[in-house]
Formats: C-alpha cells, sequence, structure tokens
C-alpha cells in the first residue's frame, strides 16, 4: 500500500539536493569566501597574516594615516564620473542615430560599438599607450580620462541600443503629428523613454572605469595615480593591512550600493 | 497537494474508465490543474495515491508514467521543427530513423500537418500549434492524454473547431483523455464524464447531462449554464411533491425526487429554458404546474433566443425563450409587458439545504 | 520624409571612437612592421622582424599555454556558471542570490585577487590553519603557482559568466522542462535536448565574456602566479615597460587581436549553424508531404 512518508522523502529529495542547488551554494560560498577573509584579518591586531587578536587600527591609519589613497580615490572619482557622463552623452546619441536612420557609417558605427568590448583590455591599454605616446601627449589624468571615455563607450552604446530595439516609434511620429520639432521630440519623448538604458549606461561606465586597472596601467603617468593604480602598487611593493580595511568598506560600499538597486539589479545582469 | 495551511486539493477520490473522455472542470483556482500536474508527475501530493492500470505510479519521475500532457501554452521547443517536436520522444527512444519518419508522418496526418513539418513552431498559427502539441503528446501511445486547457489561448470560432477535432482524435485512437478546463460549454460538448471542482473538492462527478439536469450542490448549479436560485423554506412535504415558500416570490412546488429531501431550509433553482413566458395566462388546471405574474423589466434579443428579466413580486427571474419559428403572429414581448412565467413542478429542484444550514 | 540626422547623431561617436580606437589600433599595425628604434620607440624602416619574433619557440609555447590555460579557467568557470545561473533563474530568492552574485563582482578587481593572495600566501588564511592544526609542518607553497593563477582567474571571471547565464535562463520557459519529462526525457536529456539549445546565446555570450579577457589577463598572473605561468599578456606588457620594443609589443598584441577574433567568428558560426539531422529530417518529412499530396499512403 501507498505509504505517504515514502512520498515526502520522494519530494524532498527532487526540491532540496537537485546537482544545481549544490553548485549553485557551492559557487558564491566560493564568491563570498575571499570577501569574508578579508573582512576578518581587517580587525586582526598583527601585521602579518596570522591571527593575534582584535584591532581597529587599520581603519584608524586608513582614515588619519593614508593622504595618498585618498588622493588616488579622489582622483578615481573625477574620472569616473567625468568620463561616465562624456560616454554617456556621445554613446547614447550613436546608439539614438544608429536605430532610427540608416547612413552610410551606420555599419561602421556599429563594428566600432562593439570591437573594443570583445578585444582583450590590454590590446587596448598597450594601442592607446603607443598612440598617445606617438602623437605626444603627456600620459597623465587626462590620457586616462580619455581612455576611460573610449572603453566606456561601447558599453554605453550598446545598453542604449538595446532600449532602442524595444522603442515604440509611432510615439515619435506622435510627437511629430503633435507639432514637435526634432529636439522637442528627442528631449522630450525620446530620451525619456530609454532613460533607464542611459542610467544603466551612466552606471555600467562609472563602475567600469573606477574598476578599471589594466589600460589605466598603460596610459597612466608619475602623479595620475588612481585607486586601483594605488590598490596595485600596495599589493605589489609593501602588503600593509591597511588594504584589509579599505577592501572592507569598498565590499560594504558595493553592497550599500546594490541592496537599494536590488530591483534593478536583473536589469543589471542582463549585460 | 497543500501549500502551507491552504490546500489546493482535499479528499479527492476519482475513478477514470479505460477509455473515457473525462473533464475536471470548475474554476481557477479550483485545484483541477494541481490534479493534472500530480498525474502527470510534476508535482507530488503531501499524501494519496495515482493508480494508473494497476500501478502506482507517484513513485515515478514524469518519464516513465505513460501519461503525456498536451500543455496550456503548448510548450513546443521552438529551436526544433514541427517534425522534430513530433519525433522527440522518439528520439529520445533512440528509434530508427525510418520508423520515425513513418511514424511521425503517420501522427502530422492525423492533425492534418504534413504540409508544416519544416517549419518552426513560431511560423505556426494558434490552432496549429495546438495540432503539433496533440500529435507529439500522442505519438509514445501514452495509455492516458492529459489535457491542461488545450483551447484557452483559442480565439472563440478556432475553439469550436479545434473541439470537435479533438473529440474525433479522441473517437480514433480510444485513449483514456483527461482534460482541464474552466469551460462549461467545453467539458458539457464532448465530455464522457465531468468533475466539477470547487475549492480542492469534487462536488460531482456524472455525465454531462446529470450534472446539468441534477447539479449536486449549489455552486454547481450556478457554475454549469445559467440558472435562477432561490433561498426558500420548505412548508410541506407530501404525495413525492414538497411546497417551498420563497421569500419574495411565493409558494413554489417542486417534485421531492428532485434533489435531497428537504429540511427546514432549501436553495431552489430552475433553468431559465425551464420557464414557459407568455402574455396570456397558462392553463390553470394543472396542479403542478407554478405560475406567477411579472413585469419584463430587461428582455436582451440575441437571435435564436431571447433573454428576459422578469420582475415577480420582489424577486427576478431568468427566463430564455428559443425563437423556435419565425414571429410575426401576435406582438414580441417588450419591455414592461406583463407576462405570465410558468413551469411545472418537475422542472424545478432543491440543490441542498439554505445556506444557513 | 524624415530627414536622415543618423550622421548627425553618431557623428561624435564615430569622431571619438575613430581617433581613440581605430587610428591607435591602425598604428599598432604600422608598428609592428617597423624597425625597434634604439632608445624604445621605432626607427622608420620597414622590417618583418616584429612578426619573425613572434614564431620563435618560446613564444609559441607560451601562446599554447595561454590559449590552454584560458580555456581550462573557461570550461572550468562556465560549468559552475551553468547550474548556479539555472539555480538563480528557478528561484524564488532570486534577488538575494543576484546581490550574492553582484556584491563580489562589483568588488575591485584588484581587491579579490589580494583576497586570494591572503588566503594562499605562504603566512596565509589556509596556511595558518593547516599550521595550527598541525597538518603540516611547514607552510605550503600554494601562492605564486600555475594553480592559483588558474582557481583566481576562474574566481575573478565567474560572475561574467553566471550572469549573462542567469538573463538568458530566466527568460526561458521552463514548461519546455515538464514537456520533455512528460514526453520520456530523463533530467539530463531535458537539459541537454530542450535547456541547452534553447539558451546557447547566453552560454555564448558567458564564453566570450570569461575567454577573452582571460586570454589577455595580465594583472591575475603576475600578481599570484610564478615566471612559470607567465601569460601573453605579462609578456606584452614587459615587451612595451621593459624591452620598450614597439614594433615587437605590436605583433604581439595583434596576435592576442587575431587569436580572440578568430575565436569569436567560429562561435558566430557555431550558433547560427541550423541543426544538421533537424534540417535533413525535415526535408524527409517534406517528402513524405509531396508524396502524399499526390495520391496518400
Amino acid at each position: 500500500m501507498y505509504r505517504p512518508e515514502v512520498m515526502k522523502r520522494i519530494a524532498w529529495n527532487r526540491d532540496v539536493f537537485t546537482f544545481s542547488r549544490i553548485v549553485c551554494a557551492l559557487t558564491i560560498g566560493f564568491l563570498l569566501l575571499p570577501l569574508l577573509v578579508l573582512a576578518a584579518y581587517s580587525f586582526n591586531d598583527s601585521r602579518t597574516m596570522s591571527w593575534t587578536g582584535f584591532s581597529t587600527k587599520w581603519y584608524e591609519k586608513l582614515f588619519s594615516g593614508s593622504p595618498d589613497l585618498w588622493r588616488a580615490f579622489r582622483n578615481s572619482i573625477v574620472i569616473a564620473i567625468g568620463s561616465g557622463a562624456v560616454a554617456t552623452a556621445i554613446g547614447t546619441l550613436g546608439a539614438i542615430g544608429a536605430a532610427r536612420y540608416r547612413f552610410r557609417l551606420r555599419g561602421y558605427v556599429q563594428t566600432i560599438g562593439f570591437l573594443p568590448m570583445i578585444l582583450p583590455e590590454i590590446i587596448i591599454g598597450v594601442s592607446l599607450s603607443m598612440f598617445f605616446a606617438g602623437i605626444g601627449l603627456k600620459l597623465g589624468l587626462f590620457t586616462i580620462f580619455l581612455a576611460h571615455v573610449s572603453f566606456n563607450l561601447p558599453f554605453v552604446f550598446l545598453l542604449v541600443s538595446a532600449r532602442m530595439e524595444e522603442f515604440d516609434y509611432s510615439i515619435v511620429e506622435a510627437a511629430y503629428d503633435l507639432g514637435a520639432n526634432e529636439i522637442q521630440t528627442l528631449t522630450l519623448v525620446v530620451l525619456p523613454t530609454i532613460m533607464p538604458g542611459i542610467l544603466s549606461g551612466f552606471l555600467t561606465a562609472v563602475t567600469l572605469s573606477l574598476e578599471d586597472f589594466v589600460i589605466t596601467f598603460f596610459v597612466s603617468g608619475p602623479g595620475s595615480t588612481t585607486l586601483p593604480l594605488y590598490i596595485y602598487s600596495m599589493i605589489r611593493y609593501g602588503v600593509s593591512p591597511v588594504i584589509n580595511a579599505l577592501s572592507v568598506l569598498m565590499i560594504a560600499g558595493t553592497a550599500l550600493l546594490a541592496i537599494p538597486l536590488r530591483k534593478f539589479l536583473k536589469d543589471f545582469a542582463v549585460h | 497537494m497543500s501549500f502551507g495551511d491552504f490546500k489546493a486539493l482535499d479528499d479527492v477520490s476519482l475513478r477514470i474508465n479505460k477509455g473515457e473522455f473525462f473533464s475536471l472542470l470548475g474554476p481557477s483556482g479550483c485545484g483541477k490543474t494541481t490534479l493534472l500536474r500530480i498525474i502527470a508527475g510534476f508535482e507530488n501530493p503531501d499524501e494519496g495515491l495515482v493508480n494508473i492500470d494497476g500501478i502506482d505510479v507517484l513513485p515515478l519521475e514524469p518519464n516513465k508514467r505513460g501519461v503525456n500532457t498536451v500543455f496550456q501554452s503548448y510548450a513546443l521547443f521552438p529551436h526544433l521543427s514541427v517534425f522534430e517536436n513530433v519525433a522527440f520522444p522518439l528520439r529520445l527512444r533512440k528509434t530508427a530513423p525510418k520508423a520515425i519518419r513513418a511514424k511521425v508522418g503517420e501522427y502530422l496526418e492525423l492533425v492534418q500537418l504534413v504540409d508544416h513539418a519544416r517549419k518552426k513552431p513560431s511560423q505556426l498559427s494558434g490552432g496549429q500549434k495546438q495540432r503539433v502539441a496533440i500529435a507529439r503528446a500522442l505519438i509514445n501511445e501514452p495509455s492516458v492524454l492529459l489535457l491542461d486547457e488545450p483551447l484557452s489561448a483559442l480565439d472563440a470560432k478556432l475553439r469550436q473547431h479545434m473541439l470537435i477535432e479533438l473529440d474525433s482524435i479522441h473517437d480514433k485512437i480510444g485513449i483514456t483523455f483527461i482534460y482541464v478546463t474552466h469551460d462549461q460549454q467545453e467539458a458539457l460538448s464532448v465530455s464522457d464524464r465531468i468533475a466539477v471542482m470547487n475549492g480542492g473538492k469534487v462536488l460531482q462527478c456524472d455525465s454531462p447531462y446529470e450534472i446539468y439536469e441534477n447539479p449536486a450542490t449549489e455552486f454547481v448549479a450556478r457554475f454549469i449554464g445559467e440558472t435562477n436560485l432561490f433561498d426558500a423554506s420548505v412548508e410541506s412535504v407530501g404525495g413525492g411533491r414538497a411546497s417551498l415558500s420563497v421569500p419574495g416570490l411565493g409558494k413554489v412546488l417542486v417534485e421531492t425526487a428532485k434533489g435531497p429531501a428537504p429540511g427546514g431550509t432549501a436553495i431552489f433553482t430552475i433553468r431559465p429554458e425551464k420557464i414557459h413566458i407568455d402574455h396570456e395566462r397558462p392553463d390553470g388546471g394543472r396542479s403542478d404546474l407554478n405560475v406567477f405574474e411579472g413585469v419584463v423589466e430587461e428582455p436582451i434579443y440575441s437571435g435564436f433566443q431571447s433573454k428576459f428579466f422578469v420582475r415577480c413580486g420582489d424577486a427576478t427571474l431568468k427566463v430564455f425563450k428559443q425563437h423556435a419559428s419565425y414571429q410575426e403572429e401576435g406582438p414580441d414581448i417588450a419591455w414592461k409587458d406583463r407576462v405570465f412565467v410558468s413551469w411545472s413542478s418537475d422542472d424545478g429542484y432543491i440543490v441542498g439545504p439554505g445556506s444557513d444550514a | 520624409m524624415k530627414r536622415n540626422l543618423g550622421n548627425l547623431y553618431a557623428g561624435p561617436m564615430i569622431l571619438w571612437l575613430t581617433v581613440f580606437f581605430t587610428v591607435p589600433l591602425l598604428i599598432i599595425v604600422g608598428f609592428s612592421f617597423l624597425r625597434k628604434g634604439l632608445y624604445g620607440g621605432v626607427e622608420w624602416q620597414a622590417s618583418l622582424d616584429a612578426w619573425k619574433a613572434v614564431g620563435t619557440p618560446n613564444l609559441v609555447a607560451v601562446t599554447v599555454k595561454t590559449f590552454v590555460v584560458s580555456m581550462v579557467a573557461t570550461v572550468i568557470t562556465l560549468a559552475l556558471a551553468l547550474p548556479t545561473g539555472y539555480r538563480m533563474a528557478r528561484s524564488k530568492r532570486q534577488v538575494l542570490l543576484l546581490l550574492l552574485v553582484i556584491v563580489p563582482f562589483w568588488t575591485n578587481f584588484l581587491l579579490r585577487v589580494f583576497a586570494w593572495m591572503v588566503i594562499l600566501g605562504n603566512n596565509g588564511f589556509v596556511n595558518d590553519i593547516l599550521l595550527r592544526t598541525g597538518l603540516v609542518k611547514s607552510s605550503l607553497r600554494l601562492l605564486n603557482t600555475q594553480g592559483a593563477v588558474l582557481l583566481v582567474l576562474v574566481y575573478v571571471y565567474l560572475p561574467y559568466a553566471i550572469l549573462p547565464l542567469f538573463s538568458t535562463i530566466d527568460k526561458f520557459d521552463f514548461t519546455l522542462l515538464e514537456a520533455a519529462r512528460d514526453l520520456g526525457a530523463s533530467k539530463l536529456q531535458a537539459i541537454v535536448r530542450v535547456l541547452l539549445p534553447n539558451i546557447k546565446g547566453g552560454i555564448f555570450a558567458a564564453f566570450l565574456f570569461t575567454f577573452i579577457p582571460i586570454f589577455g589577463a595580465y594583472a591575475v598572473p603576475l600578481l599570484v602566479g610564478d615566471m612559470n605561468s607567465y601569460m601573453l599578456g605579462n609578456f606584452i606588457a614587459d615587451q612595451l615597460t621593459k624591452a620598450r620594443n614597439l614594433p615587437f609589443t605590436a605583433s604581439l598584441s595583434l596576435l592576442v587581436t587575431f587569436v580572440t577574433t578568430i575565436g569569436i567568428l567560429i562561435l558566430m558560426r557555431l550558433q547560427a549553424a541550423p541543426e544538421r539531422s533537424a534540417e535533413a529530417d525535415a526535408a524527409i518529412a517534406a517528402d513524405y508531404a509531396a508524396a502524399n499530396g499526390n495520391g496518400g499512403r
């Protein structure tokens, strides 16, 4: 005869211990483990990686004894917002143009709007480095800015283009029909409609810029240190536990940014 | 099957005969789809037994049950052609290509889709997708075919047509069909038997005729077809007939054979098409006739019939009148007309004790 | 008739990327055919030296090694990302899981690498535990090994694979899996024959997003590898910053670009290719139809 408890066991097996559940749990654990280790060591009293006791001294040192770090941080922020804004403006216009019109250079726009994204970063870094040297531009914050706009542009273009694909052109015709001119149609109808795409483009650009190390490494000069470059030098030439404290704060910052944006995370994942 | 405290299915017990066209009918959320998914193996009940041909299939995976499903959304594989969709089960069993060709051809012919074999599902119309889904579900020669609201995505005309086609496929291959629907017309017209469900329970399981003519509960009466329902109190019982007092309407006679033996209160129901409507008072000589005088409040002409809402005292009766012949003789019944409505005592019935019982 | 304003809209983008992407790429192509200058830079003299250098056994070995490491890392990454993305898409707690993937993803790349240096270092987390529990007598060399490079590459690029897979699988109609099971497929068959073909796009995207950056990896081998685990990216950087051999840097960069592009083209071709057996059978079915039309069975 049929026994309910047998059925329960089967249901349990089917729903909980599936292969994908186990892999997913392990993978997410794997992704989080290093962050937790960093967090733990940031409160370690010792300079070495061996645990000796609880202390917040590295946090104090981060805030009071690391002026270079904060200068690098400021550089990063300025470049991220500046390059993000420029890339967003240029990329959005490009995406609108490529989606709405057929013109001679459209194929070229779509190719150069795609290629930089799929080439390894080091190639972009090396080629820009040679280019700047070739035209005699002194490597510094300005060249970093130019490079960041360049690698951010394709991402903005892609994200806004995706929005334009779903765009209902009848509203543009409606706007013309109701007497709007090109500029009014653009600012009152097109841009507000694709605003989510523009915003995610801008946020992606800012994130990528803040994050970039490889390209920046090749186009930076003396005195133009960004946060990733500073972190790199800390890791490479003299590890101080201050970096642990910094990591924890940055991870916390990321999480704090991600939580209010959680409704949009799914959109974010699409790219 | 229960979700938390909510029971999706509660003490459901059905015996479905071999080769039967069996319908599970009820409003959305009544548990009919859950029941179907349990039979198919996509959900597991907390307790219970599903027996097919004498085998308890509950411990079996869905692919081992000898049961196939026609999904509500069709669930055609978008990356495969019509041919490959239908061939899918055979490919899984590593059937020889030659045999696959022959059998898929046979089933595509059954659903009249041979000409579309090459197409991808996205190139098909709703009705064609439906047919692919049916052919695909049948090719395994299941002992039971489950159909989950298969016609709900089609428009009304096509639905009628597909229904007839489904019925003829059923006649041709003769396997058991379990058909889930919320559409009582669909269920009435093709089923051998219908189980009417609500709130996770089976309220009545019977032939379409019995379900319509002799509903077991108020819900069934209400859900199947249209009807007039009244709370009534039982005045007297005698001679195989009960005399009910319907507030606002008056005294109503009903055969006690129709419906459960009345207690103190009862729910009385009369189908609108069983009520006769006329300007003249019907023959008063019949003692079994219920006659009320009223005013037509709202006549609705709909071609083959007219609907009237007739106000009798404080009650309103819905009445259907078939236009069997050309109506030139005499004026039609119109708005505000004073009319007589009448029905025989064996046309109404009692569908259970009063709602307070 | 609307005016064609395409050039106007796209103008700034065309200009910007031409100057800062196309021209630098062309410069690299040009440099690769020039002679190395005495003190860095180039001499304006045509030469194939830089391309000949690409063919030396040492470099061929580095290239092959880079390719193999990238392949292995990508396959491991996808093997983890596919079930993870699937589970996330089916989960009721999608947002939480996404958050748990995105937070490490948004955390600075170098800090994530650094975290593994802390974990694997000679005085690091793992060795600390091993020594304290007495499992080993002296610390193991975990950092600066090929294994460490592979591990950290997988770690760093996992989110790049999980996210596109998740978003593709999230759009997948899971009823199709039920249909496959219903029609007789085992769980594995349903995944292989129905899920995978329908999320091909996501798999290719995940592959590209992992393989390409790993193939051009620079920082990871530099920080957690040793001399033996250097990859092409490290070679290029050394040629640029240490040897100051611009033509050789250029030819190596073009080599990487070339391999990447070939990879992309192959994947695109694969993705566009119809399933041969399905096509063939459809043709047969059409024959059957024709035969039936002329007189039936």
